[in-house]
């Protein structure tokens, strides 16, 4: 049963696996491609970090973009057809749900071995000054997990229906409204920092993707 | 004939404002002196005002004492005698014996309403604290003001300001293993693969010599610096030799540079390098050490910190590069319980699929 869910979830989700594999095994090395010249001048190793910090922002972004879009691809084969077939099929809800999330989980194991991958050659091949050191396998983890968790959040939207989608995205804007209001009524209420330290910090459920994606530091 | 027109008058004016200057010098000294007694007067209104305002700020308030450190506040609900409870064993080890002196120099803090909108009281001496400040901050406060006697100018310079705890050690000890790295100065590059010469010439502890080359030796580190204090040179005649430099123009950059005024040439490394070198010269020199240091004053900073240890200088910054190489920071990775909290997370999220109402309506 799973093995044809996956076949089925590949067909639907091939192209952002392959594109997002691509891109994943492209960063770590575009990343440090330049700075690393293999002189000894002493402005290398802060020309390296500042280039490392700034391609360092597109790990969050790829990981965030490749959770959502395996997401929306894992249920769309269902909304297309209603949940019909999947009301039909002599399995609970529970075990479908979690052979959905199980398929979509292991095409994202490709695009992580793909960062792997880079992160590992990039520190291979580039000169790193003394003083820094490369963390592919601590990247690359935080990559799994951030993807894991991206996909796990867009996973349960997508799941349900589109009022659902709505109630989360009126809840967003009352947050937003409210905040304003306070604002412009002078009432000393930070909503949205207070909300952006809980959900940014941790044990935050987002804090995985805050902070410095370095794949190279001191 | 026209010359000699023109040089009468000429002459007959620097003759008349010679004369001028002959008869108005008893004047203006005259005015000068009296503007002399002025200021003294008011200097002495004012150490008298200074005066009565400690003394009334002082009188009649709380005075906590731990070891010889000795606060004077008014009473108020913030947690000093915990907070001095912490300060004293580390001002007590930098200081060492001349910590006794601060049992006669007391801090004098003023808890103050943490509300703004509430009236100040008239300004007394001593340092205002909100009275809802915590034993952590309460306690940096105490490190970084401590009341000891200043030490010399020549220290103070070399330093970069007075010397003062590590209010943060950790924190600090970490950025300076983070400047020796990325300093745009060969002298901090070799001090860090293990050259102690270099690290001589990073904290400025080398007497000879011009500092602009032994700091920055190559053209491009000279450009970076100027581009770096580029505010500075931003005006005036420097702006077009500012340009040059930018430009690549080595000659420009070092002729900015020369033009700072002395001791004006930014150095490799930051305060925070030089007082760790002297906190490793005091914890090496025992109790006696921060007397040695100050009463050393008219020699040079690297005998002071010799004597200080006491060791030589060499092998004090061999003690101090090792605990910077010690203190690398940790990469701003994960936390130790984070792969645990971002599995859960996903676990919890994967979980609400289960919820859907499209499931549910079914």
């Amino acid at each position: 049963m799973f093995r044809v869910m996956l076949y089925n979830q590949w067909k639907w989700s091939r192209l952002i696996v392959l594109l997002g594999s691509v891109a994943g095994f492209a960063l770590p090395i575009v990343s440090v491609q330049g700075a690393a010249r293999a002189d000894a001048s002493p402005l290398v190793p802060a020309e390296l970090l500042r280039t490392v910090q700034s391609w360092g922002v597109l790990y969050p972004v790829l990981a965030a973009t490749l959770g959502l879009l395996v997401a929306i691809a894992t249920w769309t084969p269902d909304h297309r057809g209603r949940h019909v077939h999947a009301l039909l099929l002599p399995v609970p809800r529970w075990r479908y749900v979690l052979l959905r999330f199980g398929a979509g989980a292991t095409l994202l194991a490709a695009p992580i071995l793909a960062v792997t991958a880079g992160a590992l050659l990039a520190t291979w091949s580039a000169t790193i000054p003394a003083g820094l050191q490369g963390y592919p396998a601590t990247l690359a983890v935080r990559f799994a997990l951030a993807v894991l968790v991206a996909f796990s959040v867009f996973f349960a939207v997508a799941a349900g229906t589109a009022r659902t989608a709505g109630i989360i995205l009126a809840l967003i804007g009352a947050v937003i409204v409210v905040q304003i209001i306070a604002h412009v009524a002078s009432v000393d209420l930070d909503l949205l920092g207070k909300l952006q330290i809980v959900i940014l910090n941790w044990p935050g459920p987002l804090a995985i993707f805050a902070g410095r994606w370095m794949l190279i530091d001191v | 004939m026209s010359r000699t027109r023109w040089l009468l008058p000429f002459l007959a004016c620097t003759r008349a404002l010679y004369g001028q200057d002959q008869s108005d010098l008893p004047r203006l000294k005259a005015r000068a002196d009296s503007l002399a007694r002025e200021w003294r007067r008011a200097n002495a209104v004012a150490n008298a005002i200074d005066s009565l305002e400690r003394t009334r700020a002082l009188a009649g308030r709380d005075t906590i004492r731990v070891g010889a450190l000795t606060i004077v506040t008014n009473p108020s609900p913030l947690p000093l005698r915990e907070a001095a409870g912490r300060a004293w064993p580390v001002i007590d080890s930098v200081y060492g014996d001349d910590a006794r002196q601060l049992a006669h120099r007391p801090y004098a803090i003023v808890a103050v309403d943490p509300d703004t909108t509430v009236e100040r009281p008239p300004r007394h001496s001593g340092i205002e604290v909100p009275w809802d400040q915590g034993v952590a901050s309460l306690t940096q406060l105490l490190l970084s003001s401590v009341p000891v006697a200043p030490a010399d100018t020549a220290l103070q310079s070399w330093l970069g300001g007075p010397l003062r705890p590590l209010a943060d050690p950790d924190a600090q000890w970490a950025r300076v293993y983070i400047e020796l790295v990325t300093a745009p100065s060969h002298a901090s590059r070799r001090c860090l693969i293990g050259d102690i010469g270099g690290c001589r010439d990073a904290l400025d502890l080398a007497e000879h010599g011009d500092a602009l080359l032994r700091w920055y030796p190559s053209p491009p580190e000279r450009q970076a610096v100027v581009l770096k204090s580029s505010a500075y040179f931003d005006r005036g005649a420097q702006l077009a030799t500012l340009q040059t430099c930018a430009h690549g123009s080595d000659s420009a950059c070092t002729r900015l540079l020369r033009s700072l005024p002395p001791g004006g040439l930014p150095r490799p490394l930051t305060y925070d390098a030089r007082a760790t070198l002297i906190h490793v010269a005091l914890q090496r020199g025992g109790r006696a050490a921060y007397h040695r240091l100050v009463t050393s004053a008219g020699l040079s900073i690297a005998d002071r910190l010799a004597l200080t240890g006491p060791v030589t200088v060499d092998s004090l910054l061999s003690l101090w590069r090792a605990r910077i190489l010690a203190a690398r920071p940790a990469p701003g990775a994960l936390p130790p319980l984070g792969i645990w909290i971002a599995l859960g997370w996903a676990a919890l999220f994967a979980a609400c699929g289960l919820w859907s109402s499209r499931w549910r309506g079914n």
